[in-house]
């Protein structure tokens, strides 16, 4: 279960490598072999884990870039990158 | 230490196949003895520097044949550093039954049969003298290959020669060479060599004949790289001993051929090749008369070369 | 969301999604049936110019990056061609033939370099056929302990392995040796000739009861693996089976491969230049280059052949590249592809009529 908030700072693992392929991401876990295909929402996630960044300000950074909701906006951000942290493609930053 | 270990980075990372970027599209074949020589894959500058240094020898390509060497580019950076001053050239080899592996200073090579005999050469160098002296490197071990196939020897010798026929001086280094071709060269004699000489002993039983003594563009200090004929009967074999005299004493085939081993260089390290090596410098050992010449700085010795019966 | 659906796209599109770069010709063993084209000329890339390349794939959005050769690790800009890619984040594959993979090398690789996968070569299951085919003595034993020490660095591997008439009758043994050191082993059951037209590699090819007993191995493999496909991709398919798209493969559209002179193709297979680094950049060639065009259209019209050929064709495995350099022709089919078919609807037709379940009494 993730521990994910919004003041957590997050960065992409070293062994995961990405591109957007028309406003989806894959994603490729080098250590797992594994590949995962992000939406729209996903995939600017995973650009926004630079270990600089708070998921709060991934949030303030998105809005207006989606067209969805504030209230939805950040649920999925938060939920995307606890998922995201789960599967072993972003890392904590520890403070 | 294992092949080349000596001389490159990463020694696993040799060329297994003739293969790779050339420096450019230029080529020039060489006529030295066991040729001719076509060098392809030089760039331009190179390909001027070779006809400078070997000037009188280098011709155009044409259809006929010739032994081929491709030159690759090589980077810098496969070649280990290491400090020259005092270094003794050597070159690394590694002998197997269908080829011969080289590596050396700014130089990677292999000569392989397939069936006849072919060659690559890498080296980082693109001009200037460091080019040349790669290049001469190269092609002093692929004529010593050459000749052995084509039913000849490369010695390290001094070749001399009264302008009818010639005499070969062997001795290792410090016994002589120079000095006794320097001396001969103040009475008159010519020479084609202090540094390196082929031998090429003639095939057919029909013509019998004393093997050809036969120019090399290799030379120490003295010796024309080119110009005049290419060979002269061999009339005999000297084994140098510096004296405080001039005296002529004949010595066995077995003699001959223990001097004549020791200044065979290149292909004597070659398991592979070695018989065919020593059964070459045996059939020499016999047809040609051997001496020791004890020499003085008197300059007598060339005299002495002279009543040598023909 | 799925991959297949991903690369559909990039087909569909011609987005730029894998890029195969020869660096070098330069290789430290000398395969007989090797595909190069040792005899072609031209100004190989620079440092720079290979940087250049690099960024202008990832502003492209290229993903997969495999350095080839030759041997890639002998071009003189390998570690530092490697570590920027790495840098620009693209899942790199290393194809090597292994024989200098080990001690500093190997470590500054997977340091500097990290790749996704090292694919390395096995040509046998014992040394006297490996080395035959390498011509380098000892290169057997050598590529065994560097893949054992590849491993144990955690670099990770595969073997790709060609049948030949030469190692058809180790095809078995091959496959224990790639399970003792828990390395996947893929094989491919064509031989094709070099890249300028030469046959002569054909001289190895194997033959069909050769070819037969890959495809029954494979079956059976797969069976033992509770039920997976057998693999039957052809050399290079990283085994990506795309969504339903209007071509048959992704030559040219969302893929290219790029020789040591700068010079463009649609794919490794596919010999056809269509444009050269040293004259325009690959942005300008992804986009006009008439070649590519070209080439992106016939990957339409193969597809359509395909399809004429009803249910099945795929199991021609069927190579527009590997056409042309057969037949001259991307779209004629060539008889190793029409012998692959034969022989797989022999081997499923065999596997169809196994029993199911033991007969109980």
């Amino acid at each position: 279960m993730s521990s994910v908030t919004l003041s957590t700072v997050l960065r992409r693992r070293s062994d995961v490598r990405y591109r957007l392929i028309e406003g989806e991401a894959v994603v490729l876990r080098q250590s797992a072999s594994e590949v995962l295909v992000l939406n729209e929402v996903g995939a600017s996630v995973l650009d926004l884990a630079d270990g600089e960044r708070s998921v709060a300000e991934w949030i303030e950074a998105l809005r207006g870039e989606l067209e969805v909701d504030a209230e939805t906006l950040a649920r999925d951000v938060l939920t995307f990158a606890g998922e995201l942290e789960d599967a072993g493609m972003l890392e904590v930053v520890a403070p | 230490m294992s092949f080349a270990a000596g001389f490159l980075r990463f020694p696993d990372l040799f060329p297994g196949r003739r293969g790779g970027e050339p420096w450019g599209d230029r080529s020039v074949v060489l006529d030295v003895a066991g040729g001719p020589y076509l060098f392809s894959g030089l760039s331009g500058v190179q390909d001027e520097a070779v006809r400078a240094k070997f000037a009188g020898l280098c011709r155009e390509p044409d259809a006929g044949p010739a032994i081929a060497t491709r030159v690759f580019r090589a980077p810098a950076t496969d070649f280990l550093d290491f400090d020259v001053r005092g270094w003794e050239y050597t070159l690394d080899m590694d002998h197997s039954p269908t080829g011969v592996l080289l590596a050396g200073l700014r130089l990677m090579a292999r000569l392989d049969w397939t069936p006849e005999l072919t060659g690559g050469l890498w080296t980082p160098e693109a001009a200037g003298e460091e080019w040349t002296s790669v290049f001469e490197n190269y092609l002093r071990v692929l004529a010593a290959y050459r000749l052995l196939e084509a039913g000849g020897v490369v010695i390290h010798s001094a070749g001399i020669t009264d302008g009818a026929s010639a005499f070969l001086l062997l001795g290792p280094s410090g016994a002589g060479k120079t000095t006794s071709s320097r001396l001969c060269l103040e009475r008159g004699a010519s020479v084609l060599s202090d540094d390196l000489n082929a031998v090429l002993l003639r095939e057919s039983p029909h013509h019998p004949g004393p093997p050809l003594l036969v120019r090399l563009p290799f030379t120490g200090d003295l010796g024309e790289r080119s110009g005049g004929p290419a060979s002269y009967p061999l009339a005999a074999m000297l084994r140098l001993v510096k004296g405080t005299e001039d005296r002529l004493r004949p010595i066995s085939p077995a003699a001959a051929l223990a001097g004549l081993v020791a200044a065979a260089p290149f292909v004597s390290r070659d398991p592979w090749r070695r018989d065919a090596l020593l059964a070459t410098l045996e059939r020499l050992a016999r047809s040609v008369p051997a001496y020791e010449l004890v020499f003085s700085l008197g300059g007598g010795l060339w005299d002495i070369l002279q009543s040598i019966p023909r | 969301m799925s991959l297949s659906r991903v690369i559909a796209t990039t087909w569909r599109e011609n987005l730029l999604f894998s890029v195969l770069v020869e660096l070098t010709y330069r290789c430290n063993l000398d395969c007989f049936f090797c595909y190069n084209d040792l005899a072609l000329r031209g100004e190989p890339l620079s440092r720079e110019q290979y940087f250049r390349l690099f960024a202008d794939l990832r502003e492209m959005e290229v993903m997969n990056l495999s350095l080839s050769g030759g041997e890639p690790l002998a071009h003189p800009d390998f570690l530092a061609l490697g570590a920027r890619a790495r840098e620009l984040g693209f899942v790199v594959r290393i194809k090597s033939n292994g024989h200098a993979l080990r001690g500093e090398l190997a470590r500054r690789i997977r340091d500097e370099i990290d790749p996704f996968l090292i694919e390395t070569s096995l040509h046998g299951s014992t040394a006297a056929t490996h080395d035959r085919q390498t011509r380098v003595p000892g290169s057997f034993d050598r590529l065994l302990a560097n893949l054992a020490e590849m491993r144990q660095l955690g670099l990770r591997v595969k073997i790709n392995s060609t049948l030949t008439a030469w190692n058809e009758g180790e095809i078995e043994g091959m496959f224990a040796l790639a399970d003792a050191l828990g390395i996947p082993l893929q094989v491919d059951p064509e031989v094709t000739p070099r890249d300028d037209g030469d046959r002569e590699p054909l001289q190895v090819a194997p033959s069909r009861e050769g070819v037969l007993r890959l495809f029954r191995l494979q079956f059976e493999r797969g069976r033992a693996a509770a039920g997976e496909t057998a693999e039957v991709a052809r050399g290079g398919d990283d085994g990506t089976m795309p969504a339903p798209v209007h071509k048959h493969c992704g030559a040219g559209s969302s893929g290219i491969a790029v020789d040591p002179y700068g010079n463009v193709y649609p794919c490794v297979q596919w010999r056809r230049p269509v444009g050269n680094l040293h004259r325009q950049d690959i942005r300008e060639i992804w986009l006009r280059s008439a070649g590519l065009a070209e080439a992106r259209e016939l990957t339409g019209r193969v597809k359509e052949t395909m399809d004429a050929q009803g249910p099945g064709s795929h199991l021609l495995n069927f190579c527009p590249g590997s056409a042309a350099t057969h037949t001259g022709s991307p779209l004629e089919i060539y008889p190793a592809a029409a012998q692959r078919r034969e022989l797989l609807k022999q081997v499923i037709g065999e596997e169809a009529r196994r029993p199911l379940l033991p007969v109980l009494r």
